[in-house]
């Protein structure tokens, strides 16, 4: 990370301040909890956000995100941890969501509509119900990697964990479900049972990564790197694997450039895997186009010098 | 022949009304059956409860001799699968073995060669390590028959086979169908009447009811007794109602 920057720039104030960063993490502990808190974020993220990705259930996900609201105002309310209401709000929404549109004529994304915005009306109105000014509000909605509590950090810990476990031993079914799930059915697989573990999985990712990123910004740790490593890979497993390489990365620049520019640190991350979004999305164009060219000249030579009707049989992409 | 599945008065649905009625209907060993019948008729949903995906309103499904995992293989109807889905060719093949493999056994060197052996026996090898969105529509079908056949089933059913691949690899798909037959029962869903009586040794219409016939040719005025009516929709083909004498035309003008 640090080679990359320097290389970049040559501005010296740029080099002081990655030396404060880097001697920063190794002298504040927010700092470097920031840090931790990346890593798990984004191996966590990674791999549900590939899957989200994959199954095409970001618009499901930012309806889990935004009615977990309502848990951390009820949890302000009744004084207790905004956290566990929100566990409790975005887990119920999630396995809502599915057996509303299963067993009714509420379509998938109407019922994702109507859950969303109850949980922000409940969230406000039990807010506005608490008496006295709600302290930590903020970093709900907008997340704060800076101020990660050590909670936090187990409850990532775990998380991290247990996803990883749970993607490793049911990969494959996973992944045959999510591609073809009548198929999987008629093979008497679980399919009921892995969709709705994995919804969940889903719901409490996302409201562990609220204290990360926010209620507003945690749908990108889901899907921007995911997107991204969905250009360069065309298999779910290296997917996986990419996506958590460039939400880590983005985040440790995200961090550094928050640092060195004094803005806020979720929104930076954010830019900055957007910018890594358009640089593999403008680079993959550039080395098709050049492929394309290449092809398009050694066409040329086999027809002018040696008369084979051959041509160049690069891939389509 | 040894019986392999059975219905016994079975109904079937979604809602109240069931779209399949008293339907009794028996699989053998090489039966090789031509399902035919109007849209709506109820050939998905009879597709559903022979694959067990759907649970009979009444009436008893009954499968004899069932080999762990590999009863029947499937093939379905390419619409209804997302292909830009980052799955690989080879693990589409694989996904074949779930209930052989069962839910915590992964999969092992054998297996990927078995993937790879059903891929060059419909000649795709070389597309292994590609994504379903690369392929053609042929290309992903032959993938799809490879998954079909990779556990080796003792029935295997197609819906609408013909409609996504080209018209050399159709007659190349009936050939190996008929080869299949050797090994396993065939069933076979298709609107494509002339194809069908000239492969299939038996016919089972189905609109509401099911009614068997014995034989792989039939007259229009058999198909109007059997209240199977043949709305065939195709897109700019001439449809052909007229099932006489082994008429084999396969002339589809679509892409």
């Amino acid at each position: 990370m640090f080679r990359i920057q320097c290389c970049k720039s040559t501005n010296i104030h740029t080099i002081t301040a990655m030396i404060d960063f880097f001697s920063g993490i190794i002298e504040y502990e927010f700092l470097r909890n920031a840090i931790f808190a990346a890593l798990l974020a984004s191996i966590s993220c990674g791999i549900i956000g590939s899957y989200i990705v994959a199954r095409r259930m970001v618009f499901i996900s930012g309806g889990i995100t935004h009615a977990s609201f309502g848990g951390i105002g009820l949890g302000y309310f009744l004084g207790i941890n905004p956290l566990i209401g929100a566990i409790i709000f975005s887990v119920l929404s999630a396995l809502g969501i599915r057996t509303f549109s299963k067993r009714s004529e509420i379509r998938e994304d109407s019922a994702i509509g109507i859950l969303w915005s109850l949980g922000m009306a409940v969230g406000i109105i039990f807010i506005f119900l608490t008496p006295g000014y709600a302290p930590n509000l903020m970093t709900y909605l907008f997340g704060s990697i800076l101020t990660v509590t050590n909670f936090d950090l187990y409850l990532m810990i775990g998380l991290a964990v247990f996803t990883g476990l749970f993607f490793f031993i049911f990969y494959r079914l996973i992944l045959f479900i999510s591609f073809d799930e009548e198929y999987a059915r008629s093979h008497n697989a679980p399919v009921e049972t892995i969709n709705y573990l994995l919804l969940a999985l889903i719901a409490l990712a996302i409201v562990i990564h609220i204290r990360v990123a926010g209620i507003i910004l945690v749908i990108s740790y889901l899907t921007i790197p995911q997107s991204a490593a969905n250009l360069m890979a065309n298999d779910l497993r290296k997917i996986i694997f990419l996506s958590i390489f460039l939400s880590f990365a983005g985040s440790v620049l995200g961090l550094i450039a928050s640092y060195y520019l004094n803005i806020p640190s979720g929104a930076t991350i954010i830019f900055v895997f957007i910018l890594i979004f358009a640089i593999v999305r403008i680079s993959k164009t550039v080395s098709a186009y050049l492929k394309k060219k290449k092809i398009g000249k050694s066409a040329f030579r086999f027809t002018s010098y040696k008369r084979t009707p051959q041509t160049g049989s690069g891939p389509k992409s | 022949m040894k019986l392999l599945l059975q219905l016994t008065n079975v109904s079937a649905g979604y809602g109240d009304e069931p779209v399949l009625k008293d339907i009794n209907f028996s699989v053998h060993e090489q039966d090789y059956i031509g399902i035919i019948g109007p849209n709506g008729g109820g050939k998905t949903t009879l597709i559903k409860i022979l694959l067990g995906l759907l649970k009979p309103l009444s009436g008893q499904v009954t499968r004899y001799e069932e080999a762990r995992g590999s009863f029947a293989g499937y093939l379905p109807q390419q619409s209804q699968i997302d292909t830009r889905f980052p799955i690989t060719v080879r693990d589409i093949v694989l996904s074949g073995l779930m209930s052989a493999k069962g839910k915590f056994r992964s999969y092992n060197g054998d297996d990927r060669l078995m993937a790879e052996m059903m891929l060059e026996k419909m000649g795709i090898s070389h597309l292994a390590n590609r994504t379903a969105r690369e392929l053609s529509g042929g290309q992903l079908q032959r993938v799809f028959i490879s998954r079909a056949l990779i556990s080796s089933p003792k029935i295997l059913i197609l819906d609408e086979p013909g409609t996504y691949v080209d018209n050399r690899f159709e007659s190349d798909l009936y050939k190996l169908l008929e080869e299949l037959n050797h090994k396993m029962a065939i069933l076979m869903v298709t609107h494509d009447v002339g194809t069908i009586s000239y492969y299939v040794k038996t016919i089972a219409c189905v609109n509401t009811y099911l009614h068997y016939h014995q034989s792989n040719i039939i007259t229009e005025e058999q198909l109007e007794a059997y209240n199977c009516p043949l709305q065939i929709i195709t897109h700019g083909d001439v449809p052909h109602t007229v099932l006489q004498k082994h008429e084999h035309t396969h002339d589809h003008s679509h892409d």
